[in-house]
């Protein structure tokens, strides 16, 4: 319980709402085949586009399949697909940023001319030719958004590798004689991954909507997989007699875009120091000084 | 101070591309200097003269483009790779800023840990007992080593910068200003730590300051820079009590007294103006476009060092006149 301490101590400090609505999105996402009440492909067409109801909570779509249930899988889809997209685009962009910002030089110019290469056509431009080129499919999305993001964490990963390896500490291990590979993966990465983690998060959001869109135009996640933004391009047709079908997506997604930016922005923002205290400072004063001994120096 | 010096630096020139097309800033210029066994040797000069860029030079941190450096006897230039890394071990280097030349993310242990690992000491019992040693020699206990170094104080931190430095047994400890970004009362704290440990372990030190009543009480013997060049060398008490170059003179006659009536004495030449680029350095002597004491053949060429008493030279034409008290007789 001691080791959950500061982990608790930390999330307290993070905007409730947006930790519930993406803690639920996480678990939920996880945990969907156990937890969807009912088969989301199954289809009742007697029971087509009803609304709530005892045995479908939340009414059921234009094939008769249950909302709710639906919601619940496409949750899991969309989390696997940007947790996905955004491992991959991190590690190729940390592992292009962190050797660019540790050799410098020409490397650094090759690599960072590629990166804005990647950073000057629109990202879902590119996520459009990808998949026009090898055609919808679920792991065509994923690389091909993976392969749209990563210049993004590539430009930030090299600012934040330049930094740390201008930084005296690096300089102190250089003299005392540490070879290239310890200060690359013991101080480097770690830093770096680090701070880029932080964007992640806030990257997420944005992750969540370009998975929806393409779903949303049939280039993404196929039918019958449910997932968001196919939901909601399912219902189109339906706005005007039945708007639940579409509001119910719509708001599940909106909520996960906004939890995950409120998140990534506060933890951006947690990591400003804040004013102490009189009291803080005192303790904290009487805490340092018992660690020099007495009279060390006489 | 009779056997062979362990650092020797032989016309060392480190120059940096500058922002003009086609021009180097010349930050070190042909400077020689030698360090024996177990002493402490003082590096003065103004802000920008190339004292820090001296000894990051000779730890590898900046690129030499000419000029050697030996230690032990053993050109470094020669060597490269592991090699390379496991001889500049004995070469360490204490930084100014006690803030950011230790790992935030580290804790005190695994940053003295880390230094004793990259020494090529593999059995963690010896390493966390040499750990508790080298914490107990500079005055922190034992349970800071738990703690992450951003909880530390300046001179806390400064305590363990030293401790990793020690960690792998230098046989030459390079100081930048070790003590100037630290509370005058932690100073002296950690100044006579320092001197302590130097004075017990032996190693040979050379301070870069540029508090003058510092490195004199520090430093046997003191080396005064300027523009990149070694203008006067000398045992530090001859040095101070006889300053023979115009520019130590006029550093000497800078530093104010604290007590007002001897203040008021104070007199001599004071400095005026600022170092000239050294991206354009005037020609021979490098002094003379604030020397008073300038004259034509001065812009000839670099005044050669002028031997004055044993281990004392300055390089400049008046030397001799300067170091006998006759300055008023050059005017």
């Amino acid at each position: 319980m001691n080791m959950l301490n500061p982990i608790l101590a930390r999330l307290n400090k993070m905007p409730r709402a947006a930790l519930i609505t993406i803690g639920l999105f996480v678990a939920l996402g996880t945990f969907a085949p156990w937890l969807a009440p009912q088969d989301p492909s199954t289809q009742n067409l007697l029971e087509a586009g009803l609304g709530p109801s005892a045995a479908h909570w939340l009414g059921t779509d234009h094939l008769g399949r249950d909302t709710f249930s639906r919601l619940i899988i496409a949750a899991n889809t969309s989390l696997v697909s940007v947790g996905s997209v955004l491992g991959i685009a991190m590690t190729i962009g940390i592992l292009l940023g962190t050797i660019a910002g540790y050799h410098r030089g020409w490397v650094d110019d090759v690599l960072m001319r590629v990166v804005d290469v990647g950073l000057s056509v629109p990202s879902l431009i590119i996520s459009l030719a990808v998949i026009g080129i090898v055609g919808p499919g679920y792991w065509t999305m994923v690389l091909a958004l993976a392969l749209a993001w990563w210049p993004m964490s590539g430009r930030i990963s090299r600012a934040v590798a330049v930094s740390i390896m201008s930084k005296p500490h690096i300089e102190a291990l250089r003299v005392l004689g540490a070879s290239p590979w310890r200060i690359y993966f013991c101080h480097l990465l770690p830093g770096t991954i680090g701070s880029v983690m932080v964007y992640a998060t806030a990257d997420a959001g944005t992750a969540a909507l370009a998975v929806a869109t393409l779903s949303f135009l049939g280039l993404g996640i196929q039918p019958p997989t449910p997932e968001w933004g196919q939901m909601l391009v399912d219902a189109l047709p339906y706005l005007e007699s039945d708007p639940r079908q579409v509001l119910l997506p719509g708001l599940a997604l909106t909520a996960a875009v906004i939890g995950f930016n409120t998140l990534g922005e506060s933890i951006a923002l947690n990591r400003v120091p804040k004013p102490l205290t009189r009291r803080m400072l005192a303790a904290r004063r009487a805490e340092v000084a018992s660690w020099s001994k007495e009279n060390s120096d006489a | 101070m009779t056997n062979s010096p362990v650092l020797k630096v032989e016309n060392l020139q480190t120059r940096f591309k500058s922002v003009q097309r086609g021009k180097f800033i010349h930050a070190v210029d042909d400077v020689s200097i030698e360090l024996y066994p177990g002493e402490i040797v003082g590096l003065v000069g103004e802000s920008g003269c190339g004292k820090s860029t001296l000894g990051r030079t000779i730890v590898g941190l900046e690129k030499a483009s000419a000029g050697r450096v030996l230690l032990d006897g053993v050109d470094l230039s020669t060597l490269s790779g592991a090699a390379l890394r496991k001889s500049r071990r004995a070469l360490q280097y204490v930084f100014q800023d006690p803030y950011s030349c230790l790992n935030d993310r580290q804790t005190v242990g695994e940053a003295i840990d880390e230094a004793l690992l990259i020494d090529g000491r593999s059995s963690q019992d010896e390493r966390d007992r040499r750990t508790k040693e080298l914490l107990d020699q500079v005055g922190l206990a034992n349970a800071v080593k738990d703690r992450h170094t951003r909880e530390l104080s300046g001179g806390q931190r400064q305590r363990v910068a030293i401790a990793r430095s020690l960690a792998v047994n230098p046989r030459v400890l390079i100081c930048d200003e070790p003590v100037s970004a630290l509370d005058l009362s932690i100073r002296a704290q950690v100044m006579n730590l320092f001197l302590r440990l130097q004075k017990d372990l032996g190693v040979a030190c050379l301070f870069i300051a540029h508090d003058l009543a510092l490195v004199r009480q520090a430093a046997s013997r003191v080396y005064v820079m300027y523009l990149g060049k070694i203008v006067e060398q000398g045992p530090s008490q001859e040095l101070y009590d006889h300053p023979s170059h115009p520019y130590s003179q006029m550093l000497l006659a800078s530093v104010p007294e604290v007590d007002p009536r001897v203040e008021k004495l104070r007199n001599g030449p004071l400095l005026v103006g600022e170092v000239p680029s050294p991206t354009n350095p005037p020609s021979g002597c490098r002094f003379r476009t604030r020397c008073p004491l300038a004259v034509e053949s001065c812009s000839r060429k670099m005044p050669a060092a002028h031997g004055l008493s044993f281990g004392h030279s300055a390089a400049c034409l008046f030397a001799p006149e300067l170091h006998e008290g006759r300055r008023s007789a050059l005017h």
